[in-house]
């Protein structure tokens, strides 16, 4: 789809992506131990009737599945922001430590008992913030030491050495305190169960924020993706946006990190799926990113459950089974290699 | 001026050569002659394949179809050392690693004729100081590489491949980001190798004007074809120029060196 | 120059120094005189035990580890022709540690003798891998890398798994070794890891030219007469060997590799025939100390080493590379 006479066609296929992505959440909803109708779900959701059935459906589903739309949204749309803000395609909150940062700094927070446990949503999602942002200044800062500036090669390079560095420090944390191990072990590796309708309610409101900033600024990014000297001369103040993008990023990465814990691949793949269906163009690249992050996360957490027969499997392993053989495949095919 | 068949029998020839990067084709059944013994100067436009062409003569680029001939023999036939005591290519841009100092780097030319247990011997030693001295960079070879500016740095570069005493010398785009003073260094350097040392130059120049003043042997090429060859006098002509460079100069001949200049 | 020779001969004289300290520290104190009995033959069974059977392997382990560590990850940063690589980054450490997660939880305790040949069999399963699927008219350093990442993150997806799902001593058990410990070592690894060891060094050690001009670009090692992808292949072949072996024998421990090198070449510069030895040198200093810290810092529970360094890591080459932030191009 390109040129300027596709858009209607980009519209369309927007609009049946959100339906599918419906469709699709209300199957994950109905999936699990006991398999519940559509109808079932849809009585749940809109004529609740106190009935074992409807109380499954908004005690347990519906948060997960909506945890999961909105982690995979969040991501989603992060990657593209970054890949639009430092012009590079591997640029995404899981390859270059962020995921990690806001996992460490909600680990630390637990063990050093400054919020309560995982359901008070509210006071660890700053902590989730503030790790994300940390380890993000410090991947671009190391990634940009030496000639050349920061290359792909040095900023891959650099988000492993300081992700493997958080996860240590996470690892080492959660040897140390037993406690803190039981509480979180799942959601380490990125997880969906046992999210509650309050940890949701208490994250949505920054989610929704981040997703509407990038949706109304999508056209900057455009502009921004081309690069600091043509988007200088182009009159776009190249600190200004870069530091937007970095607010913008944060706020989703740390949201989806402290709902869904550290998911990896969701944010470099869908924005490299968006721009191979749509083409380079922010204004379609954004939304169709959120959705199709949504759905990717939400059909990968119902593929891992169904597929391994247990409600408790990752959906961050889910996703790195699908997400690396695609990166695997970006990488020998799509990357020119400089 | 044909050239005679016994000379082009030894040294560097293209016979039916065809070179591309993946589905992209730049040369097709290209023959070509290097004449020994002489500066010859491959000059086009950018894309025209020039610096291609180069590179298959280095053997850093496979041959689609056809063969690039040493002495008669294809060169993907020469084991890497071997071809490398032979042909010796500085392509351009080269990026060293930091903290290099320039005796490091020409060092580091010697690698061809060092086998695995070898002791930096008598040969090498002796082979280094000459390009350090024909270089002029006898004085600043304790330097690091970033030291220096950009025309020592070219010859630091261009002193490695000499420390590599191969007959052949290919150089990509030597000139290119130099200042006056140091393009003509590198010049009359090329000049000294070719005339006093009896080896064989190509270089890829940007500058047609420095092709005319110094090259013994022109090569002009278009989207990847051989337009012309011969030397500057003959084939430096308005219509040549015009046809290469999709320009329209002026030929200015100058009666004290016999040169001839172009403005366009 | 001098003080460089200084601090070389500084860092030589450490090994003993940090030797002894090993065997007499820990949550048990063994004293000079303790020591000294040993070498005339006249020491108790228990410190005969804690020197002899414990703590003496386990340094020579953390020493010879160390030693392999910073010479695989010199190698790393020249194949990859980047600072900030290591032997890790390839995947090979995760695919070693997927194995040695698979034999931990399929055999329990009875696993201990098939860990080394699992975790050397998983590395070289994935660098196998890595190279053959960033082959394309030969190789990058950046393909490499992603390519290394991917993979890595698919082994890590499986040792992921592993933990959340299998029983929890086992759990513990893969993660402490998957955290990078000498924990447990004994003569036995400890002569298992040296015979491993001796060929990829020897030929590591043989290949220093070839890793000298692997730091030029590619078209300048070619021109010089290398082959570049083949040499490549070779030194990854090694690096894969060394690393592959530590990690069998002590778990994944991270930025020694990356770190080591680094020191090194402040110390005797760039060229790697000074290089390797001068890496080896500090790779097996600094995991010696990281192992001794993890032991002491807060006993009686232990730090696996592989924490260690990377908590002290980190930040040290974060100022190592602030040092080169000038750096011109």
């Amino acid at each position: 789809m390109t040129g300027r006479h596709a858009d209607p066609l980009r519209a369309l296929g927007l609009a049946i992506l959100f339906c599918v992505c419906i469709l699709v959440a209300a199957l994950a909803i109905g999936a699990g131990t006991s398999r519940l109708s559509l109808v079932t779900v849809c009585e749940a959701i809109f004529a609740f009737d106190g009935s074992r059935d409807h109380l499954v459906v908004t005690m347990l589903r519906l948060p997960r599945v909506l945890a999961g739309a909105m982690a995979g949204a969040a991501l989603a749309v992060a990657g593209a922001v970054m890949q639009a803000a430092t012009g590079n395609p591997l640029a995404s909150p899981g390859l270059l430590g962020i995921n990690a940062g806001g996992a460490f700094a909600v680990v630390a927070a637990m063990a050093l008992q400054m919020t309560g446990s995982m359901g008070d949503g509210n006071g660890l999602i700053w902590y989730a913030f503030g790790g994300a942002a940390i380890a993000g200044f410090a991947v671009h800062a190391l990634g940009s030491l030496g000639p050349g500036g920061p290359t792909s090669l040095k900023l891959v390079l650099a988000g492993a050495v300081v992700g493997t560095f958080l996860t240590s420090l996470t690892a080492a944390t959660l040897i140390v305190d037993q406690a803190t191990l039981e509480a979180v072990r799942l959601w380490t590796v990125g997880s969906l169960s046992g999210r509650t309708m309050g940890q949701v309610v208490a994250v949505a409101p920054y989610i929704a924020t981040g997703l509407a900033a990038a949706l109304v600024l999508r056209r900057q990014f455009t502009t921004l993706s081309l690069g600091p000297n043509i988007s200088g001369a182009l009159g776009q103040s190249a600190l200004l946006w870069r530091t937007i993008s970095v607010v913008i990023v944060v706020l989703l990465a740390g949201s989806a990190v402290a709902l869904a814990g550290p998911v990896g691949f969701v944010g470099l793949v869908m924005p490299h799926i968006a721009r191979l269906t749509v083409g380079a163009d922010y204004r379609w690249i954004v939304p169709y990113s959120a959705i199709g992050g949504a759905l990717l996360l939400v059909t990968a957490d119902m593929i891992g459950r169904g597929l391994f027969a247990n409600q408790d499997f990752p959906v961050g392993v889910t996703m790195a089974l699908i997400g690396a053989p695609f990166f695997l495949w970006l990488a020998r095919y799509r990357l020119r290699s400089s | 001026m044909p050239l005679n068949d016994n000379e082009a029998g030894s040294g560097l020839r293209l016979d039916k050569l065809s070179l591309g990067y993946g589905n992209r084709m730049i040369v097709e059944g290209l023959d070509l002659v290097i004449p020994p013994q002489t500066f010859t100067v491959l000059l086009g436009r950018n894309g025209s394949g020039k610096s291609t062409v180069l590179r298959a003569c280095a053997g850093l680029l496979k041959p689609k179809a056809g063969a690039v001939l040493l002495d008669g023999k294809p060169l993907s036939r020469f084991r890497a050392r071997e071809s490398a005591r032979r042909i010796a290519i500085l392509p351009q841009g080269p990026a060293a690693p930091e903290g290099l100092t320039v005796s490091d780097l020409v060092r580091q030319g010697r690698y061809p004729h060092r086998s695995l247990f070898s002791r930096w011997s008598r040969a090498d030693e002796d082979a280094v100081r000459e390009a350090l001295e024909l270089t002029g960079m006898a004085d600043l070879r304790e330097q690091p590489l970033e030291n220096l500016s950009g025309g020592q740095r070219q010859r630091a570069w261009i002193a490695m491949s000499l420390a590599q005493q191969t007959e052949i010398l290919l150089l990509d785009e030597p000139t290119t980001f130099l200042d006056l003073a140091h393009q003509a260094e590198v010049m009359s350097l090329i000049t000294t190798l070719v005339k006093s040392r009896n080896k064989t130059v190509v270089a890829v120049l940007h500058d047609v004007n420095q092709a005319a003043r110094h090259a013994d042997h022109i090569v002009m090429f278009k989207a990847g074809k051989l337009v012309q060859q011969g030397p500057p006098n003959i084939i430096m002509t308005r219509e040549h120029v015009r046809r290469v460079f999709d320009i329209d100069p002026e030929i200015v001949h100058d009666a004290k060196t016999n040169a001839k200049f172009i403005l366009s | 120059m001098t003080s460089h020779r200084l601090i070389l001969s500084a860092a030589i004289m450490s090994v003993p120094a940090l030797l002894l300290a090993s065997l007499a520290l820990g949550d048990q104190t063994v004293s000079r005189a303790d020591l000294e009995s040993l070498v005339d033959g006249s020491a108790t069974g228990q410190i005969r035990m804690i020197v002899l059977d414990l703590r003496l392997p386990r340094a020579l382990m953390a020493l010879t580890a160390g030693m392999a560590l910073g010479i695989a990850g010199a190698i790393a940063q020249a194949v990859m022709r980047n600072p900030l690589a290591e032997p890790g980054i390839l995947g090979i450490n995760a695919g070693a540690a997927l194995a040695g997660g698979l034999v931990i939880v399929s055999f329990k305790g009875a696993g201990a003798a098939l860990l080394p040949v699992a975790g050397f069999a998983g590395a070289t399963v994935m660098a196998a891998a890595v190279f053959a699927l960033s082959w394309r008219n030969g190789t990058s350093s950046l393909r490499i890398v992603l390519i290394g990442i991917a993979l890595g993150s698919l082994a890590g997806a499986g040792s992921s798994f592993l933990i959340a799902f299998a029983d929890v001593a086992d759990v513990q058990r893969l993660m402490i070794w998957l955290s990078g410990s000498v924990y447990a070592a004994s003569w036995e690894t400890l002569r298992l890891l040296a015979a491993w060891l001796v060929v990829p060094v020897v030929l590591a050690c043989l290949a220093v030219r070839q890793l000298d001009l692997m730091r030029f670009g590619d078209d300048v090692a070619a021109s010089l007469g290398q082959r570049v992808n083949l040499g490549r292949a070779f030194l990854i072949l090694l690096c894969t060997a060394i690393s592959g072996a530590t990690v069998a024998a002590c778990g994944l421990i991270g930025f020694i590799g990356l770190i080591a090198p680094h020191v090194a070449r402040r110390m005797v510069g760039a060229g790697h025939a000074r290089l390797i030895p001068a890496s080896a040198l500090v790779g097996g200093l600094l995991l010696m100390a990281a192992d001794l810290i993890g032991r002491t810092v807060i006993a009686p529970a232990q730090l696996p080493a592989g924490i260690v360094t990377a908590l002290i890591g980190a930040p040290f080459l974060g100022y190592l590379l602030w040092g080169r932030r000038h750096a011109a191009q």
